[in-house]
């Protein structure tokens, strides 16, 4: 077997892997399971790695790690692992293969061979040493990603908890005195373990965040940062604060919210609701009399087929409601049980028009 | 097997002498490595004749039971019957159980301590996940809480767990 088709199994075997669990963890539904078939019939490699896949899980019920080794122990370990795991099985056969993941964003996407929903996280661990002005440092860098439609949830090794949202980058650099993240795009949560010794800073292009022990949301949208504070308390000031000492900080409580564009410091905070903002951490989108070419925005940082709205007018028709960012299938029944809305589902659009 | 034998009264009572070697023969075959893949092979082109797949309401089962009917058929040397197979209810993980296993001529012991070194070589966190899934039952909500992750990543663990183990077990087979 050569290392080319060697990698095609391999990615194979994931892929059964991935659906082997999604049957595990309870019934498909009909959507589910049409795609499944689908997959089992793309070639008797599918059928093979799935069969296998199987065996494998049923034939782990009767293996015994060492005696000796408790499942405590076992756990103790899982526990303080560095989440390192999705790396090697991603990094291999992202470029060659296209995956589909059994949780499908977009059920049509199902029926349509050819356009499989590319999920995975990239991760890469770097260890590099960086001279410091003053103090030779080592200094650990972690980088991680999602791709569209991807979320990850990530505890750092100070115990803090970075959930990372859709097409979303960061690099994390944790030194003796400082824990620093760089959000490159997208949006993250941090949820961060307060340590008096050590500050814990958000940076962007356009805003730098210095944690007071706390949970807050950073987005990055064009170049404007959006912070959300949902507890606790940060401060806010403008990009490179390490180098401008006379900059205005400002403090940012619990429900509220600051924006700040490329070079626009200061800005002014204004009250929100961040369970609305955070949502998207139990796969939600929360929309609150929105005009619809927002929430259709918002929609498409999470589904593959994106929503277009062919008739104008209906841009700023206002939408309430909470949606399941998995779900876009209800969505698409909510937006045609409004008046005058039409919504006509192709193989590369969701377009919404007038009647 | 000799089918185009001239006495085929001796090889019926060949046959009903060796009856048991027979069988434990065929069983090995199919465990092998070249007839995992000839019955993933019949698998596919019966699963390929379903007119409407989206029809099938429960794939996984739909999988196993032409497996196991494959297998209890010696279909694999006979492939004749191809069509209208009738779901099995039973649950699949029974019939999982009598699937045959895909890692060459291994006896179920070999198989399962070989398993057993191979799990040992999973990351922490997948190992536990697979552990605590298979071993202990867990669901994988409980799994995700155990491991202080989201459920989404507990599947995906289980998930990489999984396939890990088929490939290194592919490997040293």
């Amino acid at each position: 077997m050569n290392s080319n088709e060697d990698g095609i199994r391999a990615a194979i075997a994931e892929q059964a892997g991935e659906w082997f669990v999604a049957n595990d963890a309870g019934p498909l539904d009909a959507q589910d399971s049409a795609a499944l078939a689908a997959w089992l019939k793309t070639s008797p490699v599918h059928i093979e790695e799935f069969l296998a896949v199987s065996t494998i899980a049923r034939d782990l019920k009767e293996a015994r790690t060492d005696p000796e080794y408790s499942l405590e122990a076992i756990l103790a370990r899982a526990r303080a692992a560095e989440d390192t795991s999705v790396k090697s099985l991603w990094s291999r056969v992202i470029d060659t293969v296209w995956v589909r993941p059994p949780r499908r964003w977009f059920p049509i996407a199902a029926t349509t061979a050819g356009f499989a929903v590319l999920i995975g996280v990239l991760l890469t661990w770097n260890v590099s040493r960086i001279q410091h002005p003053t103090a030779p440092e080592r200094i650990a860098e972690l980088h991680l990603a999602t791709r569209h439609g991807e979320q990850l949830t990530q505890r750092l090794a100070d115990n803090s908890v970075l959930h990372l949202n859709t097409d979303s980058a960061v690099s994390i650099r944790y030194s003796k005195s400082e824990r620093l993240v760089m959000l490159m795009s997208g949006e993250a949560d941090f949820e961060v373990a307060h340590e008096a010794h050590r500050a814990f800073r958000v940076q962007t292009v356009s805003a730098e965040v210095i944690d007071l022990g706390t949970k807050f949301d950073v987005r990055l949208e064009q170049g404007t940062t959006v912070i959300t504070v949902v507890e606790g308390r940060v401060a806010v000031g403008p990009p490179k604060l390490s180098q401008n000492h006379s900059a205005q900080l400002i403090n940012l409580n619990a429900d509220q919210q600051i924006r700040v564009a490329e070079g626009q410091w200061p800005a002014a905070p204004v009250a929100v609701d961040a369970g609305r903002t955070t949502a998207w951490l139990h796969q939600q989108i929360a929309f609150d009399n929105e005009p619809l070419e927002r929430v259709a925005a918002e929609y498409n940082r999470y589904i593959s087929t994106p929503i277009e709205i062919v008739t104008p007018a209906l841009r700023n028709l206002r939408i309430s409601g909470v949606f399941a960012t998995e779900d876009p299938e209800a969505f698409i029944a909510f937006l045609r049980s409004l008046k005058g809305v039409r919504v006509a589902v192709t193989a590369t659009r969701i377009r919404v028009s007038g009647e | 097997m000799a089918v185009a034998d001239p006495k085929p009264s001796f090889v019926g009572r060949l046959f009903a002498e060796h009856r048991a070697a027979l069988q434990s023969f065929f069983l090995r075959r199919i465990r092998s490595k070249a007839d995992a893949a000839d019955l993933a092979q019949e698998v596919y082109v019966r699963m390929l004749r379903i007119r409407d797949l989206e029809a099938i309401r429960n794939p996984v089962s739909y999988l196993y039971t032409v497996a196991n009917n494959l297998v209890k058929e010696h279909a694999v040397l006979d492939r004749r019957q191809a069509s209208g197979v009738d779901i099995d209810e039973m649950p699949a993980h029974e019939q999982l159980a009598t699937l045959p296993a895909f890692d060459g001529d291994l006896d179920a012991a070999q198989r399962v301590a070989r398993l057993g070194a191979v799990l040992k070589q999973l990351r922490p966190k997948c190992r536990a996940a697979v552990e605590l899934r298979f071993t202990q039952g867990l669901a994988y909500r409980e799994i995700a809480v155990q491991l202080g992750v989201s459920p989404q990543m507990a599947k995906k663990y289980v998930a990489q767990g999984l396939s890990h183990c088929r490939r290194r077990m592919a490997r040293l087979g």
